[in-house]
Order: structure tokens, then sequence, then C-alpha cells
């Protein structure tokens, strides 16, 4: 069964190469490649430094676009699972098997890495944690479903999805979209308790003055993708 | 309106036609959009030399000034026309973004390849 790990990568020259040594030391049976995003930084030169496997975008895509990509090379290198993994650190590879393993054996479409079952490691400021249990209220409103770490970008699929995803995907605040997507699809999805590190490296790609925008922004898309058949 | 001013918005609109034929012909307007603004040159112009079309429309529509129906008219082509190319410029991200990725996946095939040639280009 072949495994793909897709890492997303905008300005992470400081947190790729530990990500990738996490990968090959904690989930070995896992291929990996980056997805550098047009970085202004060093990220390119690190990776190509270290021989790392990159899908190099010529311009800024933004993380949905990053992260499609790396579903079409999933798609297209005929792999059965893959999964979304930070490139600053924040997420542990030694919880990928256990992921896979959800996967297979409870016959899911999804498993998402999730802060909130356990409410162990790092659970994000206050402020956030509000809005992330808004969205979960929303979601299990439209869907009936409920995901407790929706904004989670830890997140595992098979091949039905990995296509569904290659096709269409949201471009900017793509998490909890693209979980009400599928779940309108009638595919199934479920979560595994992860515990996560306080960002290391890079800044978040939500700054304060743009939180107003993304919950307002995401709580449509939500809507929308409840709607949409 | 007087005859002076007639005579000046004649000549500034036949200017401005013949500004966009000029880039039509030049290929640095695509004749797809000249042609809503050629359309809009001539109405102007006709609107210019027979004023009491004007007049006409404007009894006809109940408006009291014609320049408000100017304005009115103006504004609702405007708009128009920044809605049409939000839609536009809704696709052309889409594309722009397959290109991309398409690059992506190209140059990584072709450095799979041919692993000793990786001459970086930033």
């Amino acid at each position: 069964m072949k495994k793909l790990v897709i890492i997303p990568a905008y300005n992470e020259q400081g947190g790729i190469e530990k990500t990738v040594r996490d990968i090959l030391e904690h989930a070995p049976d896992f291929d990996y490649v980056v997805v550098n995003d047009c970085s202004t930084d060093e990220t390119l030169d690190v990776c190509r430094r270290n021989g790392f496997c990159v899908l190099n975008l010529p311009a800024n895509l933004g993380i949905g676009g990053s992260v499609q990509t790396g579903y079409v090379y999933a798609w297209r290198n005929g792999y059965d699972i893959a999964v979304q993994f930070d490139g600053d650190g924040q997420h542990n590879a030694r919880y990928l098997d256990a992921m896979a393993d959800k996967l297979i054996r409870d016959q899911l479409d999804m498993v998402i890495g999730s802060r909130y079952i356990k409410k162990e490691g790092f659970q994000s400021s206050g402020i956030r944690r509000v809005g992330i249990r808004y969205f979960t209220g929303l979601i299990r409103l439209v869907t009936g479903k409920k995901i407790t770490d929706p904004t989670s970008g830890m997140r595992m699929v098979g091949r039905d999805i990995i296509g569904i995803y290659a096709r269409n995907y949201p471009k900017d605040y793509p998490e909890p979209e693209s979980v009400v997507a599928i779940l309108k699809k009638g595919r199934r999805v479920d979560e595994l308790p992860v515990q996560m590190n306080a960002r290391q490296e890079g800044i978040s790609s939500i700054s304060p003055q743009k939180s107003v925008y993304y919950m307002i922004k995401v709580s449509l898309a939500i809507l929308l993708a409840a709607v949409r058949r | 309106m007087s005859l002076r001013i007639q005579i000046l918005i004649a000549v500034l609109v036949l200017l401005a036609i013949l500004g966009i034929a000029n880039m039509v012909r030049k290929e640095t307007l695509d004749i797809k959009f000249a042609l809503s603004w050629l359309t809009v040159g001539v109405v102007v112009l006709i609107l210019d030399i027979f004023p009491g079309i004007m007049t006409y429309l404007v009894h006809l529509f109940g408006i009291e000034l014609p320049v408000n129906m100017m304005f009115f008219f103006g504004f609702c082509f405007t708009l128009y026309l920044v809605f049409a190319l939000t839609v536009k410029v809704s696709r052309q991200s889409e594309q722009l973004k397959r290109l991309t990725q398409e690059i992506a996946l190209l140059e990584q095939g072709v450095q799979k390849e041919n692993p000793d040639q990786s001459a970086d280009s930033k």
C-alpha cells in the first residue's frame, strides 16, 4: 500500500528539515513530498541541499493550491493514502501509522488528527479555540457530524478523496470547508487524538486583522459547501 | 447643450474610438473587450450629435435632468463591467493555479529522471 505525506511549505527554512527528518524516522512506510509555495526564504535551497523530494510552485498559490498540488501528485503516482502535514514542526510524525491503521480498520475516507479529544499538547490560544468550537458547531449543524478539530491541518485520506481533492479543493482557509464537502458527499470522517506542538518557526497565516475575514469567509464557505451537490 | 461642448465631446469620443481601434490593431486589447467600449463610444457619439434623443428618453423614463440619466446609465454600465471582470479574474486565477501546479509536477518529473542536472532556477 503506497502512502504519501504532503508537506505544504511557505517560508519554512527553519522547520522543513526537522519535519522531513521526523517523517523519515517515525513514519518510514510513508513517502513524502514537500510543496514549496514559492517561498521567499531559503526553503527551496534547504530542500535541494538535502535532496528532499520537492514540488516547486513557480507562483505563490496559498495553502489550498499547494496542498492540492500534493493531491494531484498522489493521484497520478497511484498512492492509496495521502496525509497533509505542516512543514513548521507543529505536527508529530509518530501518529501517522496510527492514523493509517484507523483509516483502514474503520473503513474511513478521512482521519483528522485532533488536538481536542484528549486535550493534550499545544491547544492554541483561547480566542482561537472559541473560533474552532464555533466551526465545530456550524459543521455539526449542517452535516450532523461532530468534528472537534475542523481546522486541523493534519488529515489523512484514502484514494477516493485524493481524487476528489485533486479535482476540487478550496483555495484559501481550506480545512473546515473541505471536510464539509466530503461529509456532504456521504463519505466517512473520524478523528484520532494527537498532540501538536506550538509552532517553532514561521508565522501563522491568520493574523488578528484577517481573523474577522477568516470567520466570515469560512462560515460562508461551509454553508455553500453544505448546499452544493 | 451648446455647439461648442457638442463638438468637444464628439472630438474626445472620436479620439477614444480611434485609440481603442489602434490598440485592437496592435493586438494589445482583445477585440472581445474592445467591442463593448466601442459600443459605448458610438452611443455617446449618437447622443451627442442628436441631443433630441436624450430629451426624448429623459421624458420617457420620467427623469428630471438629462445629466441624471447619464449618471444612472453610466453607473449601471460600470457596475456590470466590474462584475464581468471579477468573474473573468476568478476563472483566470483557477486556470493560473492549474498551470502553476502542472509546471511544478512536470519539473519534479524531469528532475527525477535526470537527478544529476539539478541546475536550480529560483
